[in-house]
């Protein structure tokens, strides 16, 4: 039998014709939506990672690098870790402890001598964990560490840790005790509403899993909420949060009178990238601490008292290299006084100190203070004064914080140039020194069990 | 028609006597079966590398297996000259061609069937037998065994024309382009900054070069719990495209094949 040449050359034309079409408008759309790898592999992956992440074994070797990396936490070799986490997520982008283990990793593990971490690392930890919820949106985990994040270690910024701890209770699988914090989230947001409300819900459901026979765990939440509920009832009332406009109480409310913290500071530079910090704050009881920053004027995205922190998407392995962001969380103060020195000279990766000019800012939020102290000040600062120079109520809307700011330039910073032989000091007004010292007046009345009736 | 299937036949009973693919065959089993005993890795991930793992070792042999028992089988007939006493007979040169590949898709698929049978053991001996599971985990090697199918239909086309050597090299090129480089070439012409020779350069090499990578469904059974839309209809023009593919390879093939001299 003779092959029909040219009609077969045709089919084989058509034949072309019609893969080409079910591919490009059937298949490979469909394939796209259902089945292809998510996140940047295809992008960021060299040839032969590629290849042997397309063979079909992307997750085995995410996990056999997760497990190098591990060898790299034990050794401290904390800089060979970042590659590795950037690479497995990349090739698993459903590998959720790798991602949560990488923004815990990045965020908070690159520290100085003095243990102050390097904030220039937060907005990648932050992209990392925005990439995480984005790749794995069905599970709560990523929302709330992300959340967490903004909670705990950046402890500014409050609407999004209630975003983030928001997008983690839509989840079903969010635990129930840790949807507890999304009201902790409220209330250093300043919605105690929504935060009582949270938890009367939370306390309801945890109440009918006990009744349907819950569990030690169910019981247990059932009990904490409601104790939760009870301490922040007294609160609402003892702080004011109940009061109508314009309302006098019969007892007034611990609020009342404000109470002048005293803040005050002096600061040397008595050696090269040396901070000395000396300061005075009225507030007797022990848990008072101020947030100290040093960073570049110019600094991208800062803040009077911090940064817009999430102003990237990028994960970026290595912090921006020339810029210095110093903050330290623990100007802590005993009997009223502060003196503590910032050494900045053993980090200089950290602290390259190249810019001209920078700014020193002193940074106080009642809502991130103890219990304690909150009594007095509540949440916003309702229950709390400085003197003009230090009260701020435009820095953070609707919060009245402490803020003050002094300019530095790098001469003085480094001691060079006409700082060679001076010492710098600066000090803020109504600075006294001895002030602090065996006075009694200005105390702060905390109730309590030892307060006067 | 019996032609072609006793050609068929035929091959499918070499196929299974070549050592060379049983040792194969028998290090992808082995290495399904030592795959779970890896417990080093992240406890979570673990179920999930395990898959991917062992997912990987079906296609890479199934790939492997593919090329080696589709480029030697009209270069062998011809070299032990074993080709003239079957054309000798009322054999046409197109049913030798489709005999033998039908004779080596048959071989292939049940060395993928009996990697599956072994990866389901394996499974429901760690994780306990689950009915649903296994309807999971058999998708993966029913679409290795169509992308295996067009492998070796590129395999046999270009056997009728070059050295099995320069054969291996070129199929496993293909492969190659068409799995980790499909991502790569659709980035292309999707990205915005990319140029438009480069965009229509990539459109026509992912219009040519098959897409082995449509038949790469094993996310969702690695890590279960996503949503799948129009599942069945996927699988289904999937298959039409291999089936395409296959005859449009085998068509080129026999028009190759009929000019040869042998």
């Amino acid at each position: 039998m003779r092959i029909p040449r040219t009609k077969l050359w045709t089919l084989v034309g058509g034949i072309f014709l019609a893969q080409g079409a079910i591919q490009m408008f059937g298949a490979l759309p469909l394939w796209n939506q259902n089945y292809k790898p998510k996140g940047q592999v295809s992008s960021n992956l060299s040839p032969d990672q590629m290849i042997l992440a397309f063979a079909g074994m992307r997750e085995m070797i995410a996990n056999i690098l997760w497990v190098r990396a591990d060898t790299f936490f034990d050794q401290g070799m904390y800089d060979a870790v970042l590659p590795i986490i950037r690479l497995t997520t990349w090739l698993d982008p459903r590998a959720i402890d790798i991602y949560a283990t990488g923004m815990w990793h990045i965020g908070y593990n690159f520290t100085d001598e003095q243990s102050r971490s390097d904030r220039r690392y937060i907005p990648s930890a932050l992209a990392l964990g925005a990439e995480g919820s984005r790749n794995n949106p069905e599970t709560y985990e990523m929302f709330f560490e992300t959340g967490w994040i903004w909670h705990h270690k950046i402890a500014d910024g409050f609407p999004k840790a209630v975003y983030w701890m928001e997008e983690a209770r839509k989840r079903p699988d969010l635990p129930p005790a840790r949807g507890n914090i999304l009201s902790m989230a409220y209330q250093r947001n300043g919605e105690l509403d929504k935060a009582l409300d949270l938890m009367y819900k939370q306390y309801d459901a945890a109440a009918k899993r006990v009744l349907e026979g819950g569990e030690y765990g169910d019981r247990n939440q059932r009990d904490t909420v409601g104790n939760n509920i009870n301490v922040m009832l007294g609160r609402m009332s003892q702080r004011g949060a109940f009061a109508k406009p314009g309302e006098k109480p019969p007892v007034p409310f611990d609020t009342d009178p404000k109470f002048d913290v005293g803040f005050t500071a002096q600061v040397t530079i008595p050696e090269p990238a040396q901070l000395r910090i000396r300061a005075t704050w009225n507030v007797r009881p022990v848990g008072t601490r101020v947030r100290v920053i040093l960073r570049d004027a110019d600094y991208p995205n800062a803040i009077p008292g911090g940064m817009v922190w999430d102003a990237t998407n990028e994960v970026a392995l290595d912090p921006p290299k020339n810029l210095t962001y110093m903050q330290d969380d623990n100007l802590f103060f005993r009997n009223r006084r502060a003196d503590k020195t910032i050494d900045m000279s053993r980090d200089p990766t950290m602290y390259p100190l190249v810019s001209d000019k920078y700014y020193l800012e002193f940074y106080y939020n009642p809502r991130i203070a103890p219990p304690h102290i909150q009594d007095k000040f509540s949440w916003s600062g309702e229950g709390m004064t400085a003197k003009p120079e230090f009260l701020n109520t435009e820095i953070r809307e609707g919060q009245r914080v402490v803020f003050y700011r002094m300019e530095l330039t790098r001469d003085m910073l480094r001691r060079t140039g006409d700082w060679l032989d001076k010492v710098p000091v600066f000090a803020t007004p109504y600075f006294e020194e001895d002030r602090v010292r065996n006075t009694d007046d200005n105390l702060i009345q905390v109730p309590g069990i030892l307060a006067e009736p | 028609m019996s032609v072609i299937l006793s050609i068929a036949s035929t091959t499918l009973g070499e196929a299974i006597r070549r050592r060379v693919l049983l040792v194969i065959l028998l290090i992808a089993l082995g290495s399904l079966i030592i795959a779970p005993g890896l417990s080093v890795l992240q406890p979570r991930g673990q179920q999930a590398a395990i898959t991917s793992l062992t997912m990987g070792i079906i296609q890479m042999t199934s790939a492997l297996i593919a090329i080696v028992l589709t480029v030697y089988m009209i270069p062998n007939e011809i070299e032990r000259r074993t080709i003239y006493t079957i054309l000798c007979k009322p054999v046409q040169r197109w049913q030798f061609v489709v005999g033998k590949y039908l004779g080596a898709v048959a071989a292939l698929g049940m060395m993928i069937f009996f990697m599956t049978l072994v990866l389901i053991f394996v499974t429901s001996l760690n994780s306990g037998f689950d009915i649903a599971r296994v309807q999971e985990l058999v998708k993966g090697p029913f679409m290795y065994f169509w992308q295996m199918a067009i492998l070796s239909a590129v395999a046999m086309m270009f056997s009728t024309f070059v050295t099995p050597l320069v054969n291996f090299f070129l199929s496993s090129g293909i492969f190659i382009a068409g799995t980790v480089f499909s991502s790569v070439f659709q980035s292309f012409m999707e990205n915005r900054g990319t140029n438009e020779l480069t965009k229509t350069l990539a459109s026509a090499v992912q219009y040519i070069i098959p897409n082995f990578a449509l038949y790469n469904v094993q996310n969702p059974i690695i890590n279960p719990g996503q949503e799948i839309v129009n599942e069945f209809g996927y699988y289904l023009q999937s298959v039409g495209y291999a089936l395409l593919y296959v005859v449009g390879l085998l068509v080129v093939a026999i028009l190759i094949f009929d000019r040869r001299e042998v």
